[in-house]
């Protein structure tokens, strides 16, 4: 097909040639080309086939209206062909047909309408009951759009912005850009949002004169350029907007360019005020097949020809009912159209230009007529006309009919911000009656067409925007309103919405086959509010999302309902206002985590590592899950641990113990100098949410230790378990300011005496005590005897700074005696033999403190409102029918359970918490929350999972902990 | 998230920097008197008012204070301190 490659108004480039594949053929287009312009051009008609007739669809609107355009575009189905640009190489197939869109053997489904009368889907199809599978699975098979492949992965990149605006204003077309300058002239930061790849709006494609010297599409290319030159007006093209919700809040989403680093990238703005300036779109008029490729709306062929430089066919025929129809069928003549009619279903009320502008070309015109009936089979061949009361009729032969009842505003936007729309009797328009705050209104939006008004109203709009941001624009706004007071006003539109025909073909909705005939067998079966008849023809709930059906549907129905004064009722909408990828919304998928000071140096040693929390950690050093030499290395030697991830607190102040007080179970008054104090915090119900130690610096100064997973919420928990205490101290969260490290074994005294500034004699350093010195006499650090391993054991606390020179001088150390590292996973089997809990592992939210047998933490004597979570420990004491933790020993020593395996005898009676087999004491031995009554020693458990193949695994219940039950490994 | 909250040391925010903590329900009950049933109304029992209410918010992702606002529950907006009622 020959391009029209002169105009000025082209947004191709056709120079620049761009292909794709279609049916196994590569299809040639150019440079600003949508897909559907592509194949347009080399003469596909019918994209696509209808959801139950399967019915031929072709070229209807620009925007993505509706469903007639989408296909399925590199894997990904339902992509509306005629707003996604087209890039190298793209892969276009047909969908919901059998064969392919010209030729589907699903055709015949278009002449058994009558075996689906509106809403045949709820009312037919269940009884009997057995029926309903079966007819689901055929309508199902029969009906529906694009197909997904189950492995499909979505390519591309996605990403996310959150811009802050002054004003917002939604739309680019000429009041928009009017209302951003306006608003800009005050220096505030405006955002421009528009849809299409371009600004200009309905401007853009007019070669109407806008004044003396300019026509409207150069009038729009001018304002475009004042507003990109404008530093404080931000613009995003090809960004439909999706949701606006209360206090001003936009969300959009923006198509990137070829140039651009996203595919696409969701936007979310927060504005102070918001100008909304979306325009209108036309109201689609119905007759018999109306959707019959070959028929578009005006503003699609007018678009085709100046934007694109298609001439969208050779005879045609205007069915229209508003003056962009005609100035169309004018401008569309000169470039050679041929044009056999033009009929307008308005009596009178055409611009006199236009009426002359047609007389001149010699466009017979008829005033009154509309198509009543398109006819041929895949393609329009021949239309009916008729008067609007049926009473005359004429035919003529034509490849293209252009059918428009009228224009309906785009208020999607409005809707969602709350306004109350109500039916406008001189527009036509469902309009909004009273605007929520810092919101304005302005363009062809509110019925304007004349092109000075609209950017007076624009301006207006923007000026008032300005003073919602505390500007005082009262004298320019003034005179703004009354330059569009001086203005013509918004013009008269139609109201009728159907040719005189009985509607059995007539589409109301293409996405969902809804026909006039349909709507009219709702209200008949009593349904009598648009929103209901939306529901039950489902009529405007396809991937057009109304944009066919939202405005003619209400006012059908109070045409046919026919009750006096009965008012059009628009239905609602709901974002996202434009079907929008959820790969969109996903955004970008950054996996962030924290890294410990000593990652990189656990990395160089083997360190196998898995996200845990926020942290990469390193669970293994070898590739024995098992950790069978780390855990024995610890056991019989000296091993070497990074525990980095250890929440870190310091407290202080004088009401820090008072603090301390409140959140942990035990009396830490008691908190002595030199000594670790392990304790517990609870929520108000009892249920343990973190355990640590406490040891005091100095005088109201203690620093303290949290469990990994607690070390982001614990600030936060302090502050508001003390909100209202108005108690004086500081807490400072350390955990990423400084790092640990745990040298456990029999020989860890040994290796740490030789670069240690301090004697580590049992009676100058015993367990559980606290000291504070130097390593090599350079580094300080803090220094507690642990024994979470139940060895010999020291933790470092030292600045994160400090850690990898720390790390490597004892390594270097400990060489001698054969030092190795080990892993999370080696500590979890090592702590696992000593029954040393893991919040978390051992406990879930319904696990309080005496469950775990933590009960000695709790001071009873501190006041129980006074100390989160003792009221409810107090109730629970007496309660039986609780979880209990207990340790057990697997019948069979080689064969431990999964953690997280059930407990069961008649039914469930509780879980593995952690089970591992014991290299230390050669048997497999695990924790289980059990039922209080199974909790006593040398009770069976049979454990059930999913690999023992139904055959139970029998375990029992042994005293705790299983190593070193005295303890005197960590003390030595 | 539409929400915005001002915070007393950062100002007017995003809500998504804020942590909820729960409605205005004034300080922990006093010791004496205290029973379980009163403790579990303190904890778990809310007014869930359509309107206006005072309640706990956390500046997470920000200064990490506590405060509290004002906030319309029909509207979801921030609103000033409503005056005190006679
Ligand atoms: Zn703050």
């Amino acid at each position: 097909m020959n391009r029209l490659t002169k105009l000025p108004t082209l947004r191709i480039d056709p120079s620049e040639n761009r292909s794709l594949q279609y049916k196994g053929q590569t299809y040639q287009g150019v440079a600003g080309d949508t897909v559907a312009t592509a194949l347009y051009a080399n003469g596909v008609r019918v994209f696509a086939r209808s959801l139950k007739y399967h019915r031929p669809r072709g070229l209807y609107s620009l925007d993505g209206e509706c469903s007639n355009t989408c296909m399925q575009v590199d894997d990904i189905p339902n992509v509306r062909t005629e707003n996604t640009l087209l890039k190298n190489g793209m892969q276009v197939k047909d969908q919901n047909v059998k064969g392919s869109a010209e030729f589907d053997w699903m055709g015949f489904m278009d002449k058994l309408d009558c075996l689906m009368p509106a809403g045949f889907y709820y009312r037919t199809m269940h009884k009997p009951a057995s029926l309903w599978p079966i007819a689901m699975k055929q309508v199902r098979n029969a009906a529906g759009l694009g197909k997904i492949a189950p492995d499909f992965r979505m390519k591309g990149d996605y990403t996310e912005i959150y811009p802050r605006a002054a004003v917002c204003v939604i739309g680019g077309g000429a009041a928009g850009m009017t209302a951003a300058l306006a608003a800009a002239e005050s220096g505030l930061r405006v955002v421009l949002l528009d849809a299409r790849p371009w600004l200009g709006g309905c401007f853009d494609y007019r070669v109407s004169a806008y004044d003396q010297e300019k026509a409207l599409y150069q009038r729009a290319r001018e304002l475009a350029k004042a507003v990109e030159a404008t530093p404080n007006i931000r613009v995003f093209k090809h960004t439909a907007v999706v949701g606006v919700y209360n206090n001003n809040l936009i969300t959009a989403f923006q198509v990137g360019g070829e140039s651009d680093s996203f595919n696409e990238r969701y936007l979310e703005i927060r504005a102070t005020s918001v100008v909304v300036a979306t325009g209108c779109i036309e109201r689609p008029l119905l007759f018999e097949n109306n959707e019959r490729p070959g028929i578009m709306q005006v503003g699609c062929a007018h678009r085709l020809a100046r934007t694109y430089g298609l001439l969208p066919g050779n005879q045609a025929v205007f069915s229209i009912g508003h003056d962009l129809g005609l100035e169309a069928a004018a401008d569309l003549f000169d470039l050679g159209l041929q044009i056999a009619c033009v009929a307008d279903i308005r009596a009178d009320g055409q611009d006199p230009q236009l009426l002359l502008a047609l007389t001149k070309r010699n466009i017979p015109f008829l005033r009154g007529w509309v198509a009543c009936e398109a006819h041929g089979s895949r393609q329009v061949e021949k239309v009916t006309l008729s008067t609007i009361d049926g009473s005359a009729k004429r035919q003529f032969g034509c490849d293209l009919l252009v059918a428009s009842a009228g224009l309906t505003p785009i208020t999607g936007p409005l809707t969602l911000a709350q306004a109350k729309l109500k039916y406008d009797m001189h527009t036509g328009y469902f309009l909004p009656v009273d605007l929520p705050a810092k919101t304005h209104i302005a363009g062809r939006l509110t019925g304007l067409q004349h092109a000075l008004a609209i950017e007076a109203s624009g301006r207006l709009a923007g000026l008032n925007a300005a003073a919602d941001c505390g500007f005082d624009t009262a004298k320019s706004a003034a005179e703004a309103g009354q330059q569009l007071n001086a203005l013509p006003g918004p013009e008269r539109g139609t109201r009728l919405v159907s040719a005189p025909v009985k509607g059995r073909k007539s589409f109301i909705c293409f996405d969902e086959d809804t026909t006039l005939k349909n709507i009219k067998q709702a209200i008949e079966m009593g349904f009598d509010v648009p929103e209901l008849i939306k529901r039950f023809t489902s009529a405007g709930t396809g991937p057009g999302q109304g944009g066919i059906p939202g405005h003619n549907l209400p006012l059908l129905v109070s045409e046919y309902q026919a009750r006096t004064g009965a008012k059009p009722i628009p239905t609602t909408v709901r974002p996202p206002l434009v079907p929008t990828f959820i790969a969109t919304y996903a955004g970008a998928n950054h996996d962030m985590c924290k890294r410990t000071p000593l990652h990189d140096l656990q990395k160089k040693a083997g360190g196998v590592f898995r996200r845990m929390g926020v942290w990469r950690r390193a669970r293994y050093f070898s590739e024995d899950f098992s950790c069978r030499e780390e855990i024995l290395n610890v056991r019989n030697n000296v091993g070497l641990l990074d525990a980095s991830t250890l929440g870190k607190f310091r407290i202080h102040g004088p009401d820090a113990l008072k603090a301390l007080q409140r959140v942990y179970v035990s009396n830490m008054a008691k908190v002595a100098e030199g000594r670790v104090k392990y304790s517990a915090m609870c929520n108000d119900d009892g249920c343990v949410i973190d355990d640590g130690v406490v040891v005091k610096l100095a005088e109201n100064d203690y620093y303290f230790t949290t469990s990994t997973g607690r070390a982001g919420e614990t600030v936060e928990w302090i502050r508001f378990h003390t909100r209202y205490d108005g108690w004086d101290f500081h807490l400072v969260n350390l955990t990423d300011a400084m790092g640990v490290i745990n040298i456990s074994g029999p020989n860890a005294c040994k290796v740490l005496a030789k670069v240690a500034d301090t004697d580590l004699a049992n009676e100058a350093f015993p367990f559980s005590s606290y000291r504070e010195f130097t390593i090599r006499k350079k580094i300080p650090v803090r220094a507690m005897r642990l024994g979470f391993v139940g060895e010999l054991s020291y933790e470092l606390h030292a600045d994160a700074s400090y850690m990898p020179a720390l790390w490597q001088i004892i390594e270097e150390a400990g060489q001698e005696f054969g030092i190795r590292n080990f892993g999370v996973e080696a500590q979890n089997v090592l702590r696992l033999e000593k029954c040393h809990i893991i919040l978390g592992q051992e406990s879930e939210q319904r696990t309080n403190l005496l469950d775990l047998g933590l009960g000695f933490l709790w001071h009873r004597n501190k006041p129980d409102a006074k100390t989160v979570g003792a009221v409810a420990l107090r109730q629970t004491e007496k309660d039986p029918g609780r979880f209990r933790l207990v340790g057990f020993k697997m019948e069979d020593p080689q064969r431990p359970p999964r953690d997280g395996s059930i407990i069961v005898d008649q039914r469930i009676r509780g879980y593995v918490c952690t089970a591992r087999k014991s290299f230390t004491l050669n048997e497999s031995v695990g924790l289980a929350l059990v039922d209080a009554e199974l909790a006593a020693l040398g009770t069976r458990l049979e454990i059930f999972e999913d690999e023992c193949n139904g055959k139970r695994l029998d375990a029992r219940i042994v005293p705790m902990p299983f190593y070193d039950p005295q303890g005197e490994r960590m003390k030595m | 998230m539409a929400l915005t909250i001002s915070c007393p040391n950062c100002g007017k925010r995003n809500g998504y920097e804020f942590r909820y903590g729960g409605e205005d329900k004034g300080p922990r009950p006093a010791e004496e008197g205290l029973t379980p049933q009163s403790w579990c109304d303190y904890v778990h029992m809310n007014n869930c008012v359509a309107g206006i209410q005072k309640e706990w918010w956390c500046h997470k992702n920000g200064c990490g204070a506590w405060f509290t606002i004002f906030r319309n529950t029909l509207t979801n907006l921030e609103v000033e301190e409503p005056e005190a009622k006679l």
